[in-house]
Formats: C-alpha cells, sequence, structure tokens
C-alpha cells in the first residue's frame, strides 16, 4: 500500500484531501444547520421523531 | 546513496514507507475522533 506514494506526490495528495474533507464538512454543517432538527444553535428543539415512536411503550400487564 | 530509486512522484521508497507510516497513524486517529463525534451526535439526536 506504501507504494502509492511513489505514484502520487505526497505534497498534492494531502492538499487535495484535506481541501475535500474541509469542503465537505463545511457542507455537512451548513445541510444540518438549515434542518430544524439537527440544528444545534438557537432555534426551537424539534421533538424526536424516534421519541415520539418510542412514547408508546405497550401497558403493563394486568394481574 | 545505495538504494535511490524514485518513483514518479520523486519518492524513495524509504521515504514512501516513512510518509506511509504517519499518514496511516493519522488517518487512525482522525477516524477514532470522527467515530467519537458520531456517537455523540447519535446519543443527542439519532437520525435513523
Amino acid at each position: 500500500m506504501w507504494r502509492i506514494w511513489l505514484l502520487f506526490d505526497p505534497r498534492r495528495a494531502l492538499i487535495s484531501l484535506f481541501t475535500f474533507l474541509f469542503v465537505l464538512a463545511l457542507l455537512i454543517h451548513f445541510i444540518l444547520l438549515s434542518t430544524d432538527r439537527f440544528n444545534w444553535l438557537g432555534g426551537h428543539a424539534a421533538p424526536s421523531a424516534a421519541a415520539q415512536h418510542m412514547s408508546t411503550l405497550p401497558a403493563a400487564p394486568s394481574q | 546513496m545505495a538504494d535511490e530509486r524514485r518513483g514518479l512522484s520523486g519518492l524513495t521508497e524509504n521515504e514512501a514507507k516513512e510518509f506511509h507510516k504517519i499518514f496511516v497513524t493519522s488517518f487512525i486517529i482522525f477516524t477514532v475522533i470522527a467515530i467519537i463525534a458520531h456517537v455523540l451526535v447519535w446519543q443527542w439526536r439519532p437520525w435513523l
């Protein structure tokens, strides 16, 4: 696997990788901020869809 | 200067191995941090 660095210049590969990861991270963070459920800054806390499903617990069996 | 064979990138085999070691270590650290971050976010609000 290390032979890949004989083919690709590590400097270019690192700059490309960091640029790609940075843009991807920025994109994902902004997408999440644009949603109600996953916006972690201010705003109203959206009720969790999963919690709504889980709230209907089966009743305890009567004896 | 015994083994100075260089690949297309200009690195010798030893340089490539040395760089690869650092690269793999960094990748593992990055992945572990990412996994921890995802676990925390899943606990906050699961997305599936």
